[in-house]
C-alpha cells in the first residue's frame, strides 16, 4: 500500500464571481488510501470534489489522475479513466430498478452499438450476459440482492446510498469519490456503512470521502485533509489532525470533545 | 408564506383533488394486469395481433376504414419516433413535423424528378431526416431542454417556409403532384387497402427495432440521461453523443413515415406540415403516454378516432386536442398508459400546493 | 444609401415592437420561473382586443392601448391559473406542455371566434412623413417608438420605485426566500405574469397597426421572435432582451432587402441559433427558465 500517487490536486482555486469557494488546495491521494476530507458546511468540500470529477473547471490549478492532467475534460471522460463518484444529494435513477441502475454503471465496459442491438448479434448477447452476471455479483457483494427489482426511488435512504456506491463499483474504477455518504443516516446505518467502505477498500479500491461527521472520518481514514473557508488548514493522519492547533481553533472551537461527533 | 394563507389554499384545490383521485387511479390495476399477461405470453400474443392485423383489410372490406387504419399506423410511427426523443431521452422536440416534411419531400422529389423506386427511397428519406436531426441537435447539446424545444419549433417552421418558397425544387405553393405509387413485384400499390400493408410493415419494423434498441446499452444510456444527466455523466455516458444519436434516430423514423406518406397521398404541399401538425403528433405522444412503447400507439388511435368523430366540425378538432393536452397535464401527466412511477408523473410530494421551487433550483441545468 | 437608412429606421421601429414583446416575455419567465409558449397567442389576443376597440368604440390610440393591456392582463390570469399555479413543484416539462396546449387552444379558438382570415387593422393615427435630421420617419413609427419607450419606462418605475416592484424582483430572485419574508408568492407571480402578458398585448396592437392587418395565426412567429430576443437576456433580463428585439428588427429589415421578403421569419431563427452557439446563457447573471 505504499507510495504511488493516484490522484493529485495542485493549487486548485475556484472562484464564483467574488466568492472564493476553493483557494489553493493541494491534495495527494495514494493508491489504497481511505482519504478523508472534512470541514464545516460551506468549506468548499463539494466544490472541490466537483472539480476533481470534472463537473466544474477550476479557476486555476491542476488535477492529475495517474499522473495525467484531467483539467478541461468532461465528467464522462474522467469516469472512463477510472474515477467513480457518488453525490451528496443522492442521484439515483429513481424510476428504474436497482439492477437497471447498476446496468448503466457498466456502460463503459461494454461496447454494444445500436446496430448490434438491432440484429442481436453475439456481441450484444455476450455484453448483456456479462452485465447481468456481474451486476448480480455486485448486488450480492453490497448485500442488496433482495432489492434487485425494487425501484431505486422507493428504497430507504441508507439503502439508496448503498445502491449509489454499488453503481459506482460497476464502473470498476480505480478510485471512488464519496460525497457525504453518511448524511441522513442513523448511527447503526453509519456503522454498517463504515464497515462496508473498509471492505471495498480492502478489495483494492482507493477511496476519497467527504464527511462532516468527525467520528466517521477519524476512525476510518488513514489520511485527512481539513478545509475551512475554501482553504486547506491541515493535512495528515487522523492523530496529527486532531492535535493541530489551527484545526482545533478554527474548526472545532475550543473545549469540544473531538471524539464525540460533530 | 403565512400559515393562514396556506390553510386558505388547501381546501380550494382539495375539492377537485378528491374528485379526481378516484379517476386518477383508474386503470392502475388494469394496465398492470394486461402487462403481466402480455409479458407471460409475449410471442403468442404478438403473433395473434400481427395475424389479425394482416387479415384486417379482408374483414373491414372498406376503403374508408382502411384509410383510417393507414393514418393510425402512420401516426403511430410518427408519434412513436417522437416518443423516442421526448419520452426516452428526455429531450424536448416539438417540431417533429419538420422531419416528417423532410421525409415526404425527399421521397417526392427523388421519385418525380429522378424516377427512383419507392423502397430504397424509404431509407434515403430517413437518412436525410436523420442528418437534419443531427444538425438541429448540434447547437443545443449543451443547453437545457427549452432551447432545444424552441429550436425544433423554429426549424420546423423554417423548413416549411423554404418548402413554400423554393419553387424550383419543391413546387412552391403548388406542392408536388402525381407522386408515383410504389410497386411490389409488378403490382401497383395505390388504394388504402393495399397501402395498409406498407404502413403496417413500417410500424411493425419500427416497434421491433425500437424495442430492441431500448433494451440495449444504447437505450439505457438514453433513459439514464432522461432520469439524471449529471449521474449519467458520472458513470461515463457520453451524453452529447447519445443525445445526438437519439435525435437522429427519432428523425430517421419520422422521415421514413414521411416517405411512405407522400406516395400514399400522391400530392404534398408545404401547408400539410405546419406547426399544428407537429403539435398534433405531440398530442398523441402526451395523451398516450411518454416513455412507453405502447403509449404513442394508443395516442395515435385515440386522436385519429377523435378526428373522425369531429369530421363534421373539423375546425374544432384542434381545440379538442388542445383541451385534451391540458386535461392530461392536470389529470395524468404521464399519459393514459404511462406508469405512476415515471419522471412524467407528478409525485405525491410534488402535489403540495404551498412549497415553491426556488428560482435557483429552477435555473439548474 | 437612402434606401439603406430607410431600412434601418424600419428595423428600429419594428425592432422596438419586438423589444416590447421580449421585455414582456422576460418578465413572465423571470417572475413565474417557468417558460411559456403562450406568449405569441397573448400578443395576438391583445391585438384583437384593440382591433375590436377601434372598430366598435372609436379609433383612439389610448383606447386601443387600454383594451390591449387589460385584455392581455386577464388572459394572463387565465394562463397562470391553468398552466402555472398547480405546477410550480412538478417536473418542469408539465407546465411547458400545458402552455403548448394553451397556445393551441387560444389560437384555434381565435380562428373560430374571430374568423380565420386576415382583417384590415384600423389606423388610429394618420400616416404622415416627418423629416427628422434629414431622415424620413412616418408618424406610425414615431407612435410605436413613443409607446414602447413610455411602457418600458413605466415598467422600470414599477420595478424600482414601488412596493410591487420590490416584491416582483424578490419573487423572481428566490421564491422560497420571498415566501419566508411574508410575500404572497402566488399572487405576486400571477401579477408579474399579467404585467408581462400586457406588455406583449400592447406590442401585438402595435405590430398589427404597423402591418395594417391582423390574423389569428400571427402569434406563432411573433412568439418565436419574442423568445429569440429574450434568449439574449438569458430569458429573464429585460434590458438585454429589449436589445435582442431591436437587433432582430434590424437584421430582419436589412436581411429582407437582400433576400426575398418571404424569408422574413428565418432571420429571427438564425439570430436565435447564433446566440445559442456563441453565448448560450445570454447576458444575464441569473439563469432563467
Amino acid at each position: 500500500m505504499m507510495g504511488e500517487v493516484i490522484l493529485e490536486a495542485k493549487e486548485i482555486c475556484k472562484y464564483f464571481g467574488g466568492l472564493k469557494a476553493v483557494e489553493k488546495v493541494d491534495m495527494q491521494v495514494e493508491k489504497g488510501d481511505i482519504f478523508g476530507i472534512i470541514g464545516p458546511n460551506g468549506a468548499g468540500k463539494t466544490t472541490f470534489f466537483n472539480i476533481c470529477s470534472g463537473i466544474y473547471q477550476p479557476t486555476s490549478g491542476d488535477i492529475l489522475f495517474n499522473g495525467e492532467s484531467i483539467i478541461n475534460q468532461r465528467p464522462e471522460h474522467i469516469a472512463k479513466k477510472g474515477m467513480a463518484r457518488t453525490f451528496q444529494n443522492i442521484k439515483l435513477f429513481k424510476n428504474m430498478s436497482v439492477l437497471e441502475n447498476i446496468k448503466i454503471g457498466f456502460h463503459n465496459r461494454t461496447k454494444t452499438t445500436m446496430f448490434d442491438a438491432i440484429i442481436r448479434n453475439k456481441k450484444y448477447r455476450v455484453d448483456e450476459e456479462v452485465i447481468v452476471r456481474e451486476g448480480i455479483a455486485i448486488l450480492e457483494k453490497v448485500g442488496l440482492s433482495e432489492y434487485r427489482d425494487t425501484l431505486a426511488g422507493n428504497m430507504a435512504y441508507g439503502l439508496q446510498r448503498r445502491v449509489e456506491i454499488a453503481r459506482a463499483l460497476a464502473l470498476d474504477p480505480q478510485i471512488i469519490l464519496l460525497d457525504e455518504p453518511a448524511a441522513g443516516m442513523n448511527p447503526m446505518e453509519t456503522h454498517a456503512l463504515m464497515t462496508f467502505i473498509q471492505n471495498i477498500n480492502k478489495e483494492g479500491y482507493t477511496i476519497v470521502v467527504i464527511e462532516h461527521d468527525m467520528k466517521f472520518i477519524m476512525s476510518m481514514a488513514n489520511k485527512v485533509l481539513v478545509l475551512n473557508f475554501g482553504q486547506k488548514i491541515a493535512e495528515g493522519t487522523p492523530e496529527q489532525v486532531k492535535q493541530d492547533e489551527e484545526v482545533i481553533v478554527a474548526y472545532f472551537g475550543k473545549g469540544l470533545d473531538l471524539g464525540g461527533g460533530h | 408564506m403565512r400559515t393562514d394563507e396556506m390553510r386558505n389554499d388547501i381546501p380550494k384545490t382539495s375539492f377537485w383533488r378528491r374528485q379526481m383521485s378516484g379517476v386518477r387511479d383508474f386503470g392502475k390495476g388494469i394496465f398492470d394486469k394486461i402487462k403481466a399477461i402480455y409479458e407471460k405470453r409475449k410471442l403468442q400474443i404478438n403473433l395473434i395481433i400481427i395475424l389479425l392485423l394482416l387479415v384486417f383489410p379482408y374483414l373491414a372490406r372498406s376503403n374508408y376504414i382502411m384509410g383510417i387504419a393507414c393514418r393510425m399506423l402512420m401516426y403511430s410511427v410518427l408519434a412513436g419516433s417522437l416518443n423516442v426523443i421526448n419520452g426516452y431521452s428526455g429531450q424536448f422536440n416539438i417540431g417533429h413535423a419538420g422531419f416528417f416534411l423532410i421525409g415526404a419531400y425527399t421521397e417526392a422529389i427523388f421519385a418525380t424528378q429522378f424516377g427512383i423506386s419507392f423502397w430504397p427511397l424509404l431509407a434515403v428519406s430517413g437518412a436525410f431526416a436523420a442528418i437534419v436531426g443531427f444538425l438541429i441537435s448540434l447547437p443545443t447539446l449543451r443547453l437545457r431542454g427549452i432551447y432545444l424545444a424552441i429550436v425544433t419549433l423554429g426549424f420546423s417552421e423554417i423548413l416549411r417556409v423554404i418548402a413554400l418558397n423554393w419553387s424550383s425544387v419543391t413546387g412552391g405553393a403548388m406542392g408536388i403532384k402525381s407522386i408515383p405509387s410504389p410497386t411490389f413485384f409488378g403490382m401497383t400499390i395505390s388504394n388504402s387497402s393495399n397501402y395498409y400493408y406498407i404502413f403496417l410493415f413500417i410500424a411493425i419494423l419500427f416497434l421491433a427495432v425500437t424495442g430492441r434498441v431500448l433494451k440495449s446499452r444504447v437505450g439505457r444510456a438514453w433513459i439514464s440521461i432522461r432520469e439524471d444527466e449529471a449521474a449519467a455523466r458520472s458513470l461515463g455516458v457520453e451524453t452529447r453523443f447519445y443525445k445526438s444519436i437519439n435525435f437522429m434516430y427519432g428523425a430517421f423514423w419520422a422521415g421514413v413515415a414521411g416517405a411512405a406518406f407522400a406516395p400514399y397521398y400522391r400530392f404534398i404541399a408545404s401547408d400539410m406540415f405546419t406547426l399544428d401538425e407537429g403539435f398534433n403528433i405531440l398530442s398523441m405522444v402526451i395523451i398516450g403516454g411518454q416513455g412507453t412503447l405502447v403509449g404513442p400507439l394508443v395516442g395515435s388511435i385515440i386522436v385519429n378516432l377523435i378526428t373522425e368523430v369531429f369530421r363534421f366540425a373539423a375546425r374544432y378538432r384542434m381545440v379538442v386536442y388542445a383541451t385534451l393536452i391540458i386535461v392530461m397535464m392536470w389529470w395524468r401527466p404521464q399519459g393514459l398508459v404511462g406508469a405512476y412511477d415515471s419522471v412524467f408523473a407528478i409525485k405525491k410530494s410534488q402535489r403540495k400546493p404551498v412549497r415553491m421551487a426556488s428560482a435557483k433550483e429552477a435555473g439548474e441545468e | 444609401m437612402e434606401y439603406f437608412i430607410a431600412q434601418i429606421v424600419n428595423g428600429l421601429a419594428q425592432g422596438s415592437i419586438y423589444a416590447l414583446m421580449a421585455i414582456g416575455y422576460s418578465v413572465v419567465v423571470g417572475v413565474v420561473g417557468l417558460v411559456t409558449f403562450t406568449h405569441g397567442e397573448v400578443i395576438m389576443l391583445g391585438a384583437y382586443a384593440s382591433y375590436y376597440a377601434f372598430t366598435f368604440v372609436g379609433e383612439n390610440i389610448f383606447l386601443g392601448i387600454i383594451a390591449a393591456f387589460f385584455a392581455s392582463w386577464f388572459i394572463g390570469i387565465f394562463v397562470y391559473k391553468i398552466c402555472y399555479e398547480r405546477f410550480f413543484d412538478s417536473p418542469r416539462h408539465i407546465s411547458l406542455i400545458c402552455t403548448i396546449g394553451m397556445s393551441m387552444l387560444l389560437k384555434n379558438l381565435a380562428q373560430i371566434v374571430f374568423g380565420p382570415n386576415m382583417k384590415a387593422m384600423p389606423q388610429p393615427i394618420a400616416l404622415n412623413f416627418v423629416n427628422v435630421l434629414g431622415v424620413r420617419i412616418n408618424t406610425i413609427q414615431i407612435l410605436i417608438i413613443f409607446v414602447v419607450l413610455s411602457l418600458s419606462l413605466g415598467l422600470y418605475i414599477v420595478n424600482n420605485k414601488t412596493q410591487w416592484g420590490i416584491r416582483l424582483r424578490a419573487v423572481s430572485q428566490d421564491k422560497q426566500a420571498s415566501a419566508l419574508m411574508g410575500i404572497n408568492v402566488r399572487r405576486t407571480a400571477m401579477i408579474g405574469n399579467s404585467i408581462g402578458c400586457s406588455l406583449g398585448g400592447v406590442a401585438g396592437m402595435l405590430i398589427a397597426i404597423y402591418y395594417q392587418s391582423i390574423l389569428p395565426t400571427m402569434g406563432g412567429s411573433l412568439g418565436l421572435k419574442a423568445f429569440s430576443s429574450a434568449v439574449l437576456g438569458g430569458l429573464t433580463e429585460a434590458s438585454a432582451s429589449a436589445l435582442g428585439g431591436l437587433l432582430i428588427g434590424l437584421i430582419e429589415n436589412l436581411g429582407t432587402s437582400v433576400l426575398s421578403n418571404s424569408y422574413r421569419d428565418v432571420f429571427a431563427f438564425i439570430f436565435l441559433v447564433l446566440v445559442l452557439i456563441i453565448k448560450p446563457e445570454g447576458f444575464s447573471k441569473k439563469v432563467g427558465g
